[in-house]
C-alpha cells in the first residue's frame, strides 16, 4: 500500500514536470482531419508510475476533448506474443488523454494508442514507445505476524527449562546414590 | 508397635507376592497378548509390503483408526499424572495405594501411543527425519517435543518413588529369587539405604517432579487436539480443542486406571489397601470430568450448531443424525451420562458400578477420538461427494496388537516391579495410627467406606 | 523477449547432491544418539550392566561403589541430553529462517532485470465447459496427468462441478491454489514442503514422511497421497525425480500440482494450460504483470479487475495464487443447467510392476 502511495505521489510529480522532461515525438496521425501527438518519458523504472499522454488536436491546432483513447502494450510471455490493453483514457478541454502506467517489466515498452476521431467510422491509432530500466522486487509473499519474543526461542527456553529441572532430579539421584555408598553396604530396613 | 509391625509384614508379603509366585494362568494370559500382539505384527508387516492402501484410509479421509488411537493412549497417560501428581500435591492421602499402577499405566500408554503415530506413518523408515529435519512450527513437532518429554519425565517419575520399594525387593528377595533379578533390584535400588540424607533427596526430587509434570501432561494433549485445531477445518476449528482434549484426557486416563486397579486388586489380593474407597473417589472424579465434558460438548456444539457456519450443518447432521449417530449418541448418554447416574446412585456406588461406568467411559473415549478425526476429515471441502471411511482387517489387527502391547507390558510389569508403593502406603498408615485427627478428609474417607462396604 | 536466464537442464548432480546432504546431515546433529535415548531414558536402568561386573577393583569397597557411581553420573548425564538432537536442529531452524534452501530446486525463474518471476494462474470461468464441447474428459486434466504421468486416482488439476445459486452449475479447475499463506506447509513436520521463491508450493518426496497433516491442512481439498505402489507406467521409473516434476512417484507420500516451475522456467506454458481446448487457462508472472492462455496476452493484474476476478475462499486467509474469473463457460456456449462431466482417465494400459490402484 505505501508502495502505491509513494508511486502516486510520484507520478503526480512527474505529471507537472511533464512538459521538461518529455520529448515530444510526433506521429503522423492515420487520418488527416485530426493530428495526435504522444508525449511519453523517454525513459522509466520498473515499479514507478510513469504519465502517458496523448494529445489529439484538429489539423487547425484547436484542442479535441471527450476523444477515448485505448492504450495497449505490446507484451509477450512464454513465447506468446501480443498487444495487452493497459488503460483508457478520455482527452480533457486540452485535448490531453493520460494515463499514468507502471512499468513491470524492463527493457523497451512498444505501444499502441486507438481512438476514435469524431466523424470518422473506424479506429485510427498512433504508435510510442519508451525504455525501462529494472527495479527492485515488486510482489512478495506477506509474512506472518511478528510479535518480539514469540518464537522458538522461547519454545527452547521453557523446553530447557523443563529439561532442566528433570536434571537436577537426576542429581538428586546421584545424591542418593552417594549417600547410599557413604554408609557402606545397603542392608537393614530400607523403610525406617 | 507389634501391630504395626504385623501390619508391615502383611504390607511387604502382598506387595512381593505377584514376584515370588507365578501361576499358569499368568503365562495363558501372557500367551494370549503374546499372540494378539503377534497378530498386530503380522498386519504391520502387510502394512510395510503393500503401503497404507491395505488401510480404509484414502485422500478425503487420510486420517482413521490409527490416529484415533494414538489421541486415545495419549489420553490415557493421563491416569498416572491426574492420580500420582495432582492428588500427592493436593496431599490426598488415599492415592499412595493407586500412585504406582498410575504411574505405569502413562508410561505404557505413551510408549503404545507414540508407536500408533509410526504405525500411521507412509514412510516409517524415515521418521527419524523428524529430528534431523524437525520444524519447531510444526504442531507434529510440538507433539514430539512434548511426548518425548512426557515420556521421560513420566519414567523418572515411575522410578524415583520406586526407589525405597527396589531396595526392599533387593532386600526382601536377597537369594530368594533369580540372578538377573537380584542384579536388576540391586542396580534399580541405586543404594538405598534409607538413611536420612537419602530420604531428603528422595523427597526433593519427587516434590520437584510432580510439579514439573503436571504442565507438562496438560501441555501434551493440548498439543496433540492442536493437530487438529491448528488445520482449517470447520469441526475443528476451535479455541476449546486444547481444555476439551485434556479434559477428556483425564476423563479417560481416570476410567482406564479403576479397571486395571479392579483386575489387579483382584488377581493380586490388594483388597486390603485398594479399598472400595479409592474406586469410589475416582468414581467421584470420574463424574465430575464427565460433568466437565458435557460442558464441553454443550460449548463446542452449541456454537457451532447456532450460527451453522459453512459446513457446519453438515457436520452436526452426520454426528446426531447420520453417519456417526449410533457412536455419537453412545459416547454421550452411555459415556458421559451414565457414568454420572451410576456414580451419583447409591445404588449403584458399588466397585462394580465404577468399574462398569468405567468400561463405558473407555469406550466411549475411544469412540469419541474416532467421531472427532474421522467426522472431522469427512466434512467435504470442495464440491464433492463426502467420502466414508471403515476401517481394514489391518486396522483393526493392528489396533488390537497395540491394546495388546498394552496388556502385555503391564503384565509384565506386575510381575517385576512392586506394584503398591509400599513405603508410602506404610508411611500414611503410620500417620493414620498416629495422629488421627478427624479431618474432613476422614469424616469422607469414613463416608465412602460405608458406601463402598455394601457391595 | 521471455527470459530464459535461470534456465538451466533439467539436472542430476543437484538431486544426487541432495540426497548426499541427506545422509550427511541424518548422521551429523548427534543422530547416532535416538536409539540410545530410549535406553537411557528409563531412569539409566541399562547402563550399570558394566557396574554390576564381577571384576570390580579388589580395593575397598568404596572405591567399587565410587566407580558406580560414576558411571550412573555417566548414565544420567545420558539422560539429560537425551533430548540434545532435536535442540541443534531446533536452533539451525530458529536461526536459519526460512529453512535450509528446498532439495533439487534450482535457482528461481528472473526477469531480464533480476527480479525473481512470481507464477500465477487465472482461470477464465466464463469460458469453460467442463470439457462439454469437445465430449470426454476435461482436457487440462487429461494433459496433466499424461504429463505428469499422475498416479491414477489423482486429478491435481481437478474440475469439481459447483452448484450456482438460483439453479445450474459452474465448472471449476481446481490445480493447487500455490497460496502465499500456505496451510500445508505451516503444519509440514520436516520441511518436505515448502515454498520457493517464486511463491509456488512444492513438495520433496524425498523428505516426506508420509504423516497427512498437511492433507488435513489443505482447505482446498489439492493434496494426493500415494497410498500403495503408485500405478504409473514403467517408464515413469525412469524419469530423473525432482520436486519440480514429481516423477516417479514414490509410496507413502503426497503429491499435488507443482505448477510446472520447470517448464515455465524453460518459457513453456503447463500442461493444463496447453491442453485446455478452450484457452480459458492463463499461467503467467505477476511480478512483470503478464499472463498469456497460449494465445493471447494480458496484463494480469488489469485483466483480474475488470473481470471482476475472485480466488477461492479467500476468506480463510491462504492467499492463492489461482484466480478465477466468474462465469459458467456461457463464453464457449453453455448452457449453465447443462450438467455433468465425463470422469477423469488415465491412458496408459500398462502399469509398472507391483503397483495398485485405489479409490480417491
Amino acid at each position: 500500500m505505501k508502495a502505491t502511495m509513494r508511486h502516486t505521489i510520484r507520478a503526480a510529480l512527474a505529471l507537472l514536470a511533464v512538459g521538461t522532461i518529455t520529448v515530444v515525438l510526433t506521429a503522423p496521425a492515420l487520418a488527416s482531419h485530426v493530428v495526435v501527438r504522444t508525449a511519453f518519458p523517454t525513459s522509466g523504472t520498473v515499479g514507478e508510475i510513469v504519465p502517458l499522454a496523448v494529445d489529439v488536436r484538429t489539423p487547425e491546432g484547436a484542442p479535441l476533448p471527450g476523444t477515448t483513447v485505448t492504450y495497449y502494450l505490446h507484451m509477450s510471455f512464454a513465447g506468446v506474443g501480443g498487444e495487452a490493453q493497459i488503460g483508457r483514457a478520455v482527452t480533457d478541454q486540452n485535448g490531453v488523454a493520460t494515463i499514468g502506467y507502471q512499468p513491470r517489466a524492463a527493457g523497451l515498452h512498444e505501444l499502441r494508442m486507438e481512438y476514435l476521431p469524431p466523424g470518422a467510422t473506424a479506429a485510427e491509432q498512433v504508435m510510442g514507445a519508451f525504455d525501462v530500466t529494472g527495479g527492485p522486487q515488486l510482489v512478495r509473499p506477506s509474512g506472518g505476524v511478528d510479535i518480539p519474543g514469540i518464537n522458538s526461542g522461547l519454545l527452547m527456553a521453557v523446553l530447557g527449562t523443563v529439561w532442566l529441572i528433570l536434571l537436577s532430579v537426576a542429581f538428586r539421584l546421584v545424591a542418593i546414590a552417594r549417600a547410599g555408598g557413604a554408609t557402606g553396604p545397603a542392608s537393614g530396613d530400607a523403610l525406617r | 508397635m507389634a501391630t504395626l509391625s504385623a501390619w508391615q509384614e502383611r504390607l511387604e508379603a502382598t506387595a512381593l507376592a505377584p514376584v515370588s509366585r507365578t501361576g499358569a494362568r499368568f503365562w495363558a494370559l501372557v500367551g494370549v497378548e503374546v499372540a494378539v500382539l503377534g497378530w498386530g505384527l503380522y498386519a504391520y508387516s502387510v502394512q510395510l509390503r503393500d503401503g497404507l492402501v491395505v488401510t480404509g484410509m484414502r485422500d478425503r479421509i487420510s486420517w482413521g483408526l490409527y490416529i484415533a488411537t494414538f489421541v486415545f493412549f495419549i489420553g490415557i497417560s493421563h491416569a498416572g499424572t491426574l492420580i500420582s501428581a495432582i492428588l500427592r500435591v493436593s496431599q490426598a492421602r488415599w492415592r499412595t495405594p493407586v500412585t504406582r499402577i498410575a504411574e505405569f499405566i502413562t508410561v505404557v500408554a505413551l510408549i503404545c501411543g507414540a508407536s500408533f503415530v509410526i504405525i500411521d506413518l507412509g514412510r516409517p523408515d524415515r521418521v527419524l527425519f523428524v529430528f534431523a529435519y524437525g520444524r519447531w512450527q510444526s504442531p507434529i513437532i510440538w507433539d514430539v517435543l512434548a511426548i518425548t518429554t512426557y515420556l521421560t519425565g513420566s519414567i523418572v517419575y515411575l522410578f524415583v518413588p520406586m526407589i525405597p520399594d527396589l531396595a526392599l525387593f533387593r532386600d526382601r528377595l536377597t537369594g530368594r529369587t533369580s540372578r538377573w533379578r537380584a542384579w536388576l533390584y540391586r542396580t534399580l535400588a541405586i543404594g538405598w539405604n534409607g538413611n536420612v540424607a537419602q530420604r531428603r533427596s528422595l523427597i526433593a526430587a519427587i516434590g520437584m517432579l510432580m510439579i514439573l509434570i503436571i504442565p507438562i501432561a496438560v501441555s501434551v494433549h493440548t498439543v496433540v487436539s492442536w493437530i487438529f485445531a491448528m488445520t482449517l477445518r470447520v469441526p475443528w476449528n476451535s479455541a476449546l480443542f486444547g481444555a476439551f482434549f485434556v479434559a477428556g484426557a483425564i476423563f479417560s486416563g481416570i476410567a482406564i486406571l479403576i479397571i486395571v486397579m479392579a483386575i489387579l486388586r483382584r488377581v493380586y489380593r490388594l483388597h486390603e489397601y485398594v479399598t472400595a474407597k479409592q474406586f469410589i473417589y475416582l468414581g467421584y472424579l470420574l463424574a465430575a470430568f464427565a460433568a466437565i465434558m458435557i460442558y464441553a460438548n454443550i460449548s463446542e456444539l452449541l456454537i457451532h450448531g447456532y450460527k451453522l457456519e459453512e459446513g457446519a450443518g453438515f457436520h452436526l447432521r452426520q454426528l446426531f443424525l447420520a453417519e456417526f449417530a449410533p457412536l455419537f449418541w453412545f459416547y454421550l448418554i452411555g459415556g458421559l451420562i451414565a457414568p454420572i447416574v451410576i456414580v451419583l446412585l447409591p445404588a449403584t456406588r458399588t466397585v462394580a458400578g465404577v468399574v462398569v461406568a468405567s468400561i463405558l467411559v473407555t469406550v466411549a473415549m475411544w469412540i469419541e477420538r474416532y467421531v472427532i478425526v474421522v467426522s472431522g476429515l469427512r466434512v467435504p471441502l470442495m464440491p464433492y461427494e463426502s467420502a466414508d471411511y471403515a476401517p481394514t482387517w489391518v486396522e483393526w489387527s493392528i489396533f488390537a496388537g497395540g491394546l495388546a502391547l498394552f496388556a502385555l507390558l503391564i503384565t509384565l510389569f506386575t510381575k517385576v516391579f512392586p506394584i503398591i508403593a509400599v513405603w508410602e502406603v506404610a508411611e500414611d498408615h503410620n500417620a493414620a495410627v498416629t495422629s488421627p485427627a478427624p479431618t474432613y478428609a476422614a469424616v469422607l474417607d469414613i463416608a465412602a467406606d460405608s458406601a463402598g462396604g455394601s457391595s | 523477449m521471455e527470459e530464459k536466464k535461470g534456465q538451466d537442464v533439467p539436472g542430476l548432480p543437484d538431486v544426487g547432491l541432495s540426497r548426499r546432504r541427506v545422509l550427511l546431515s541424518l548422521v551429523a546433529p548427534g543422530m547416532d544418539r535416538p536409539p540410545a535415548q530410549s535406553g537411557e531414558g528409563q531412569g539409566g536402568e541399562g547402563l550399570p550392566a558394566e557396574a554390576a561386573t564381577p571384576e570390580a577393583p579388589p580395593r575397598a569397597l568404596g572405591g567399587k561403589i565410587g566407580r558406580r557411581r560414576l558411571l550412573r553420573m555417566v548414565g544420567l548425564g545420558a539422560l539429560a541430553i537425551a533430548p540434545m538432537p532435536i535442540l541443534p536442529e531446533l536452533i539451525r531452524s530458529a536461526v536459519a529462517q526460512p529453512a535450509e534452501p528446498p532439495r533439487g530446486r534450482r535457482d528461481p525463474a528472473r526477469t531480464r532485470d533480476g527480479r525473481i518471476r512470481q507464477w500465477t494462474m487465472i482461470i477464465d470461468l466464463r469460458s469453460c465447459d467442463g470439457c462439454q464441447g469437445v465430449g470426454g474428459p476435461p482436457r487440462c486434466t487429461t494433459a496433466c496427468v499424461e504429463g505428469h504421468l499422475a498416479p491414477e486416482p489423482m486429478e491435481w488439476i481437478q474440475v469439481f462441478e459447483e452448484e450456482l445459486p438460483g439453479g445450474g452449475t459452474r465448472f471449476v479447475p481446481t490445480p493447487c491454489m500455490q497460496c502465499q499463506n500456505p496451510p500445508c506447509n505451516n503444519v509440514c513436520p520436516v520441511g518436505a514442503t515448502f515454498s520457493t521463491p517464486e511463491g509456488t508450493v512444492l513438495i520433496d518426496q524425498d523428505r516426506c514422511i508420509g504423516c497427512r497433516i498437511c492433507m488435513a491442512a489443505c482447505p482446498y481439498d489439492r493434496r494426493f497421497f500415494n497410498w500403495g505402489e503408485p500405478p504409473t507406467p514403467p517408464q515413469a521409473r525412469l524419469a530423473d525425480y525432482s520436486p519440480e516434476h514429481q516423477v516417479p512417484a514414490r509410496k507413502g507420500t503426497v503429491m499435488k500440482c507443482d505448477f510446472c516451475p520447470d517448464m515455465a522456467r524453460a518459457g513453456t506454458l503447463p500442461y493444463c494450460v496447453q491442453g485446455c481446448p478452450n484457452q480459458a487457462i492463463y499461467y503467467g508472472d505477476l511480478e512483470e504483470d503478464v499472463a498469456t492462455n497460449g494465445r493471447v496476452v494480458v496484463a494480469a493484474s488489469r485483466f483480474l479487475a475488470e473481470n471482476d476476478a475472485f480466488q477461492l475462499k479467500d476468506e480463510l486467509g491462504t492467499e492463492p495464487r489461482v484466480y478465477y474469473i466468474p462465469g459458467h463457460g456461457e463464453a464457449v456456449g453453455r448452457d449453465a443447467f447443462s450438467r455433468g462431466r465425463a470422469p477423469t482417465e488415465w491412458p496408459w494400459t500398462e502399469v509398472s510392476e507391483g503397483s495398485v490402484t485405489w479409490q480417491r
